[in-house]
């Protein structure tokens, strides 16, 4: 029983039937093991509508304005075989992943051209409430091209319960380039379901900062697979969890061949009775040799009711690499606190000094510098005493 | 303006203070000298708020109030600055942002008012100066990858801006070269006044050659062992704690 039954009853999609008869996932899927499906399971979703706007966005699982830039084209001749391969990867034997590929809207295949430079902004918007939209976004990236991928979301939509659900798969030709900026802050009302896989050719580079501060949950799930030599990722998150929010990323990179890189690092920040769950695997293939990989992950719980489920996971079989990794879970820092509060500060404003410096270690690296600006005066908002910080960057930064 | 009575203190069920006595009046510069572990950093932490340390026994009283039920931002309003030994690193805030705020917090509880940024800029710029800082440690995270004498002299310029009425200086000498010794000495010396006290924790003459205490102490396993004048330093330089304790 899920709250997709009837979408999925309408559904003539060859999977619907197989994903009405799963289900949603129970807790004893090891990847769903937190997630909790509550509002998934009970809410009784419908078909999305799509909403005006004249910039490129996804409303109710269709793509809207589709941009006409030079070196993108919209393809439209359907998916390669690897990437229908990889896409049926993704709707692995649980019944959320069929739904989304059953209930699947729109797929838009996009091609950035050989050495082409382009710039795509994605907005979401937000659905009508109940609604459940769900897309997919196939993207090539030829060789010796550069695209520079922004995601936002739409901030000051109301805040019933809707779900966006968007599956994207990334392919990048050699000395390919793609720069993936997402900046999360929808409405409380939302359940984000969104998965990424990503496949990158000889010396092709992938670099991904997610940063989660909306909705009432979101779900992501990162797939890198290095399969060129010298092909390299960088990935660095940052989730905020207040209120009951629940905040999840599964993260894999694979490591198919050698001489190839990848470093992640990701902060979670609870407070209020907040979860965040984060998985971080790194899988180095036993022919990988003399690949390097980085882990950084760092927890910090705010409350005493505030949860994180950390889990890294560093599976090596080559024997010449290189892996360093490090994961904490911890408050604030004492002896910091201590020192702020002998110089004068204020308890509550130390406390935000503190939590601010956790985040802006992925903030300050946000290289699109209008977003990063956004992004930090949502964060700002978002602690319980960001306005001393505020008033100290309005005044001192120039 | 400050006055301690039989202090006891200890960490973890480890006594450490067992019985400080020590009166400072106002323009008074007190050194505090004494081996290795003695407790000297535990000393200045207790008075200036750490809460690692439990006090057992005994008073503070610092201008008349009871200096160990006030929190450590309230010591710091109170006008009491700690000097740290070693000055806590803390990634991702701009040393900028912590001495504009805590300037402000200052001015704020001493009926002052708030410091522009234009005004606040102009009096950093005047007290790097005096500290022969490079501006652009305004601009670094505060301490962090700072070197130990660059650390040090941070230290002291906070002092500058927050000027204290009673400034604890732990070891401010330490990690000093030659020059850097002088230009800190100095700088402490700029700041004695005939309303404000130091109290000076210091393993070595030198910096007490720049700065002339009135009394010098010597802490040892937890206690005042030996008081006297600016002599006693050059006892100990000559003779070692052991000379001292044996007499
Ligand atoms: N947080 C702590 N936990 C355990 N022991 C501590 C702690 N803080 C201080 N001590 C112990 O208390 C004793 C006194 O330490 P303190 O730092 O006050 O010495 P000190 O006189 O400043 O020494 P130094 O000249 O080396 O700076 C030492 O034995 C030290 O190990
Ligand atoms: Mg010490």
């Amino acid at each position: 029983m899920s709250g997709f039954d009837t979408l999925l009853a309408q559904s003539t999609a060859p999977r619907a039937e197989q994903a009405r008869a799963l289900g949603l996932p129970t807790p004893r899927v090891e990847r769903w093991k937190y997630v909790p499906t509550r509002t998934l399971a009970r809410t009784a979703w419908v078909a999305p509508t799509q909403r005006d706007t004249d910039t490129f966005a996804l409303s109710g699982g269709q793509f809207l304005n589709i941009p006409t830039v030079d070196g993108l084209t919209e393809v439209q001749s359907g998916l390669t075989e690897s990437e229908r391969l990889r896409l049926d990867a993704m709707a692995t034997a649980h019944g959320f992943s069929l739904t989304q590929d059953a209930l699947n809207g729109h797929q838009l295949i996009l091609e950035v051209g050989a050495s082409a430079s382009v710039t795509l902004t994605l907005e979401h918007l937000a659905n009508l409430s109940l609604e459940a939209g769900f897309a997919t976004l196939v993207i090539r990236v030829g060789s010796n091209a550069s695209l520079s991928l922004i995601e936002t979301f739409e901030a000051e939509a109301a805040s019933e319960t809707n779900l966006d659900s968007l599956r994207m798969l990334v392919s990048v030709a050699r000395d390919g380039r793609v720069n993936h900026l997402k900046f999360q802050a929808a409405n409380a009302g939302q359940l984000i379901f969104h998965a990424v896989d990503v496949d990158l050719s000889e010396n092709a580079q992938y670099t991904l900062d997610t940063i989660d501060f909306g909705s009432k949950m979101a779900r992501s799930d990162i797939l890198i697979t290095l399969s060129g030599r010298h092909a390299n990722t960088d990935v660095r998150g940052l989730a905020l969890c207040n209120g009951s929010q629940y905040h999840d990323t599964h993260l894999a990179i694979d490591h198919a061949v050698g001489e190839t890189t990848s470093a992640m690092m990701f902060r979670n920040m609870v407070d209020d009775k907040g979860e965040a769950t984060f998985n971080g695997r790194v899988l180095i293939r036993k022919d990988a040799q003399k690949s390097a990989t980085e882990q950084s992950v760092a927890n910090l719980l705010l409350s005493e009711r505030a949860r994180v489920n950390p889990k890294p996971e560093l599976e090596i079989y080559a024997d010449d690499v290189t892996a360093s990794h490090g994961c904490t879970v911890g408050s604030l820092n004492k002896a910091e606190l201590f020192y702020l509060k002998s110089r004068g500060i204020a308890e509550a404003d130390a406390r935000a000094f503190l939590q601010y410096a956790f985040a802006e270690e992925v903030v300050e690296r946000v290289a699109h510098p209008q977003i990063r600006e956004q992004i930090e005066t949502r964060l700002l908002g978002e602690l319980t005493h960001g306005e001393l910080i505020a008033e100290l960057k309005d005044a001192l930064d120039v | 303006m400050l006055v301690i009575r039989n202090l006891h203190a200890r960490v973890d069920d480890k006594p450490i203070l067992k019985g400080i006595n020590l009166e400072i009046q106002a323009g008074e510069v007190h050194a505090i000298m004494g081996p290795n572990g003695s407790g000297k950093s535990t000393l200045s932490s207790v008075l200036a708020g750490r809460d690692e340390y439990e006090v057992t026994d005994g008073e503070v009283i610092y201008q008349g109030q009871n200096l160990l039920e006030l929190e450590p931002e309230e010591r710091a309003w109170a006008g009491i600055f700690l000097s740290f030994q070693y000055p806590v690193e803390i990634p991702g805030v701009k040393n900028i942002y912590l001495l504009k705020a805590a300037v402000n917090a200052v001015r704020e509880h001493r009926g002052q008012p708030e410091l522009k940024a234009g005004e606040f800029l102009k009096l950093v710029r005047e007290k790097l100066k005096i500290m022969q800082m490079d501006e652009a440690f305004l601009h670094r995270n505060v301490n962090e990858g700072f070197s130990g004498g660059e650390k040090k002299r941070n230290e002291i310029l906070q002092m500058q801006l927050l000027e204290p009425t009673l400034a604890l200086l732990d070891e401010t000498d330490s990690g000093l070269d030659v020059d850097a010794l002088k230009i800190v000495g100095e700088g402490i010396n700029r700041m004695r006044d005939p309303s404000r006290s130091v109290l000076l924790v210091t393993h070595y003459q030198r910096l007490l050659d720049i700065v002339k205490p009135d009394y010098v102490h010597v802490l040892a396993d937890g206690e005042i062992k030996l008081s006297g004048d600016f002599t006693l330093a050059e006892r100990l330089e000559r003779e070692g704690y052991e000379g001292i304790e044996a007499a």
